[in-house]
């Protein structure tokens, strides 16, 4: 008796396991081969999906939901803080800074260079957008007047912070300007 | 004759990598078997001038968008529009004649 009710009830669970899949399945979704990738890592630390199927060859670069690559720059060539830079809300170079990057794009032995500013969270967003942008230029017409190529300058304002704007210290490090190198 | 070399090629390599290799497309399982990641680039540059990572694996071949660190395309002028330059050829000692 014992023994039959647990075959029962084993036999249900098994109808259960086979036909709970094809209830829940969206009829949308085709069935389906499976094609695990593999990663590959391009020169600049960005990660695609690769896909070898023996005489085809498949890519596709990875991408987080937001659109931007996955990456392990080992690192940014060079981040720049700002307050070494600019006087507060200003957006021209001192001349110490000059010097610096001056040195910094003539030693980097880079193709071109991508500039990135960045700011604080004080201020708004559309003011701050500005202001890195308009620090991004600076830095750009700095490796310009040394002869590099700049690939790309553009100013992210207060929106892509790498510490926390609750503290002196941390908004200090969002005051920068990022510099990657492409090799 | 060079039409009759080439579906020769291309049936003796059918027969060293033919497709049942399962789901996992992580490794090249033919002549010069290796793990995808060990693949090396070069860069091909589109009309529209922008990058792209070019791999010719020997018998595969791959392409892939250079991104900026913001998902915008990567238009370095490293070479012309239609251009391709570096070690793209490099990773695979299969003659590139196909």
């Amino acid at each position: 008796m014992h023994a039959a009710v647990r075959a029962l009830a084993l036999t249900a669970m098994g109808v259960v396991a086979m036909t709970a899949p094809a209830i829940a399945q969206d009829p949308r979704i085709v069935n389906s081969e499976q094609y695990i990738p593999g990663i590959w890592i391009d020169p600049d630390g960005c990660e695609h999906w690769a896909m070898d199927d023996g005489t085809e060859g498949f890519m596709s670069p990875r991408r987080t939901r937001d659109g931007r690559p996955v990456c392990h720059r080992s690192e940014i060539c060079g981040v720049m803080q700002a307050d070494q830079l600019f006087a507060t809300d200003r957006y021209n170079i001192n001349a110490e800074g000059r010097a610096a990057l001056e040195s910094f794009f003539r030693s980097a032995n880079a193709f071109g260079f991508l500039i990135y500013g960045h700011t604080d969270s004080r201020a708004s967003d559309e003011y701050n957008i500005t202001l890195s942008d308009n620090r991004a230029y600076a830095v750009a017409e700095v490796a310009e007047a040394v002869g590099v190529r700049v690939v790309d300058i553009r100013g992210f304002g207060e929106r892509q912070p790498i510490a926390t704007n609750d503290t002196a210290a941390g908004m200090q490090q969002n005051r920068r300007v990022e510099i990657y190198c492409l090799r | 004759m060079v039409g009759i070399n080439k579906i020769a090629l291309l049936g003796l390599l059918a027969v060293a990598a033919c497709d049942t290799y399962g789901p996992d497309k992580s490794v090249d399982r033919g002549i010069n078997a290796h793990h995808v990641s060990t693949l090396v680039a070069g860069i091909w540059v589109d009309p529209d001038g922008c990058d792209h990572w070019i791999i010719d694996d020997g018998v595969e071949g791959y392409l892939s968008e250079r991104s900026t660190p913001d998902g915008r395309p990567v238009c370095s002028g490293v070479a012309a529009p239609t251009t391709a330059v570096g070690p793209f050829k490099e990773g695979s000692p299969i003659p590139d004649i196909l």
